[in-house]
């Protein structure tokens, strides 16, 4: 799963990136300026979470659609990105036999406190030129929560 | 020029959309951010084609597409969505889509959609 994720984010983010190695996730508050959460259900049960600053974000926005994004419409940018990238994963998994289905964007400006998870692993991406965006995979047991 | 009404919860998307549009020559005659609006707006703006995403609040894509194609059986609507695995794009397809883009996009690819679609 935590592969197909981060495939779907090169796929999504066309920017040289570099992927560090992922650690799992301990610390169960997370504060960056924006995080944004798409839920996944079906043969796997979770949550993808993008976390980054908006200057990032705004960045990104820019070397994808060419101009840097602010307020909500920059806010409306991040949950669409986490929505791509969570579509796309599900398509990468689906030709592993793996059916997954995706809830809409969920985007968060404050400080998180995350809870009812089974396991979580983050893994931070640092793509050139831009700056830093932590990737994050939830994972629960089905019927949790 | 055809008129266009583009379903998406994203404003974001949305405006790209809008602006792709527009870009190729389109009236965007309105915007909806679900489903249910969708059908409404769908109603009284009897638009050429409609861009539809499929993850939406209240009313998703798929079930909007079989209503509107109720009502207008030779709808022209155009999938546009994130979800792009196969038996997705078959519900999309035998609810009445005419086509099925998978975000993200390029804007030659909805254009060009948007030509099929419409038999230019």
């Amino acid at each position: 799963m935590l592969h197909s994720v981060m495939e779907s984010v090169r796929q999504v983010i066309p920017i040289p990136a570099v992927v560090q190695s992922p650690n799992v996730l301990e610390d169960t508050v997370i504060q960056r300026d924006i995080e944004v959460f798409v839920g996944f259900t079906g043969h796997a049960y979770g949550r993808i979470v993008i976390q980054g600053e908006c200057k990032t974000f705004s960045k990104l926005g820019e070397f994808m659609y060419g101009m840097p994004l602010e307020g909500d419409i920059l806010h409306s940018f991040v949950g669409e990105l986490a929505n791509m990238v969570a579509g796309n994963t599900s398509i990468l998994i689906s030709n592993k036999g793996i059916t997954i289905d995706i809830t809409p964007p969920t985007v968060m400006v404050e400080k998180l406190h995350l809870h009812g998870y089974e396991r979580g692993i983050s893994v931070p991406v640092q793509f050139e030129n831009v700056g830093e965006i932590n990737i994050i995979l939830l994972l629960q047991n089905q019927g949790d929560g | 020029m055809a008129k266009v009404l583009i379903v998406d919860d994203a404003a974001f998307m949305r405006m790209m959309l809008k602006n792709i549009l527009q870009k190729g020559g389109h009236e965007v005659v309105g915007e909806a951010e679900n489903g249910l609006m969708a059908i409404e707006k769908y109603r009284n703006l009897i638009p050429d084609f409609v861009t539809m995403d499929i993850t939406m609040p209240v009313m998703e894509g798929i079930e909007a597409v079989k209503q509107i194609k109720v009502s207008d059986p030779n709808a022209n609507i155009i999938m546009c969505s994130a979800m792009g695995q196969q038996s997705l794009i078959v519900q999309a397809i035998q609810a009445g889509a005419k086509d099925f883009i998978v975000k993200p996009f390029h804007e030659e690819r909805v254009l060009e959609s948007v030509r099929k679609v419409l038999g230019a």
